[in-house]
């Protein structure tokens, strides 16, 4: 008899298989370590390349969550605190009097600024600037995050699913929507940020 | 509405991303010429050197990835690098290399003035005055509330003029900032514009800036990428469209000629474009 499996029994296999990483994910989920998660590298709003396309704002559109369970975060470390950030701005808008852009980028106000250090009231170019978010009014439209990336800014600003927001569902509404199936289900050993994950989970 | 005084006529396209000898692999990120337009290109792990139409006449390794590349009046060639500035004959024959990573983090930029040389140090922020027995003498840049030139685009670079006056970049106040060599700041021209080509737009920008002796001053900006001619009181007097630069280029080293050809480092697509001004159908 020939030692070679039957297509049977390459089929059965794959069946045990496919249960037992579906039983292993379910296990995971029942535990509370399977998380949403953005891909940065693939969601459009942050990945290089995509230079001359308007924000995808269906994390804001498709969430069951209020305002979304997908908000931006200001990665600090890599954040260049730059005095015209085009995150912070319209950069293409006019400028005022004081030689700074006259209006702000995010349409619900949701970035603040704070000078680190003393400012200089004579050259507001002579500062760095600390961007923070304020998450209660931001509903993750992508639009800083467009703004932020390379090689116009650092890609220090990232759509991020917040999980004291999220409510886990089986089938996330934005990761049906989304294009580039940005949308990602991970174990939590394997999350792209561990800590923030642990702080939140 | 801004009437450019200048053309600027694409002449010359040299190396290009590839195995080649003439191309480099990955990176592209020195340019410098010679008073006879030569073109010096420092990337990857080499210096390749192109005659001016354009024909690889000569190429040598060097120690470290080079980040920057300058062409002293005695024709010797210098590389600078991560830690560190390498010395090189015309012919490429290693004649000394200055160690010292607390002056050289990571230097970006190469310059000279008489009995000095200058380093563009990204890590510090600065631009150090060095002797020409490797020296330190003192920081220019630093002397300042922000304790150093604003680079969110990770690149000090700068060009000495022919008396010694040094001209830095300082993206993140959207200047070209006019230095002694002593560290004293003597001017700037520069402010940032939104959408006008009259002044600088983005976060930062000018990102890299040359010196056309007598002339003016040739600057490169990123997002969109594009090549500009100011006076030296500020005013813009041309620029080289964005077109011929891929979109995502950013640091574009550029070096001028004493004819005023420009070169230009495109980062992505890994070639040296080459432009001649030309005003009235006429070189300028």
């Amino acid at each position: 008899m020939s030692d070679q499996p039957t297509r049977r029994t390459v089929l059965r296999g794959a069946a045990v298989l496919g249960l037992g990483g579906a039983a292993g994910l379910l296990v995971k989920k029942a535990h509370g370590q399977i998380f949403w998660q953005v891909d940065p590298a693939r969601c459009l709003n942050s990945r290089l390349g995509e230079t001359t396309v308007e924000a995808c704002n269906l994390c804001t559109s498709e969430c069951v969550v209020g305002l979304s369970a997908v908000r931006a975060v200001n990665e600090y470390s890599r954040c260049g605190r730059c005095n015209i950030c085009p995150a912070y701005f319209d950069i293409s808008s006019a400028v005022d009097e004081k030689g700074m852009p006259s209006q702000k980028l995010c349409p619900r106000d949701a970035i603040q600024r704070k000078p680190i250090g003393k400012a200089d009231p004579e050259d507001p170019a002579n500062n760095f600037y600390e961007y923070f978010i304020d998450e209660d009014k931001c509903d993750g439209c992508g639009k800083c995050v467009m703004k932020c990336k390379e090689p116009l800014g650092l890609g220090s600003i990232v759509l991020r699913v917040r999980y004291d927001r999220c409510v886990n569902c089986n089938r996330c509404t934005i990761s049906t929507a989304c294009p580039k199936n940005a949308l990602i289900q991970v174990p939590q050993d394997e999350a792209l940020h561990p800590p923030e994950i642990l702080r939140h989970g | 509405m801004f009437a450019p005084e200048f053309i600027y006529r694409q002449v010359l396209t040299i190396a290009g991303k590839g195995a080649g000898a003439n191309q480099f692999t990955s990176t592209l990120r020195g340019i410098a010429v010679d008073g006879r337009g030569a073109v010096y290109a420092a990337g990857d792990s080499e210096v390749k050197l192109f005659d001016p139409v354009g024909q690889l006449v000569g190429r040598w390794p060097t120690a470290r990835p080079g980040l920057s590349i300058a062409v002293a009046p005695d024709g010797t060639v210098w590389v600078g690098e991560t830690g560190q500035i390498e010395v090189f004959t015309p012919a490429g024959k290693p004649l000394t290399a200055w160690r010292d990573e607390r002056v050289f983090g990571r230097v970006t930029a190469i310059g000279f003035s008489s009995g000095s040389v200058f380093a563009g140090d990204a890590e510090a922020r600065a631009i150090r005055h060095i002797d020409r027995s490797g020296k330190f003498r003192n920081d220019i840049g630093k002397d300042n509330p922000t304790n150093g030139l604003l680079i969110p685009n990770g690149v000090v670079d700068f060009d000495v003029d022919a008396v010694g006056v040094v001209y830095a970049a300082n993206p993140g106040k959207h200047r070209v900032e006019r230095y002694s060599s002593g560290g004293e700041l003597l001017g700037h021209i520069g402010r940032f514009s939104g959408p006008d080509p009259t002044g600088f737009s983005g976060c930062c920008n000018p990102t890299n800036v040359a010196v056309w002796n007598g002339r003016g001053i040739v600057v490169t900006e990123k997002a969109g990428p594009r090549g500009k001619l100011y006076d030296f009181a500020g005013k813009l007097l041309a620029f080289i469209d964005g077109d011929c630069f891929d979109p995502m280029c950013k640091n574009m080293d550029i070096a001028v000629d004493p004819r005023g050809r420009v070169a230009i480092g495109d980062t992505e697509r890994l070639h040296v474009l080459v432009f001649e001004a030309v005003a009235g159908g006429r070189p300028a």
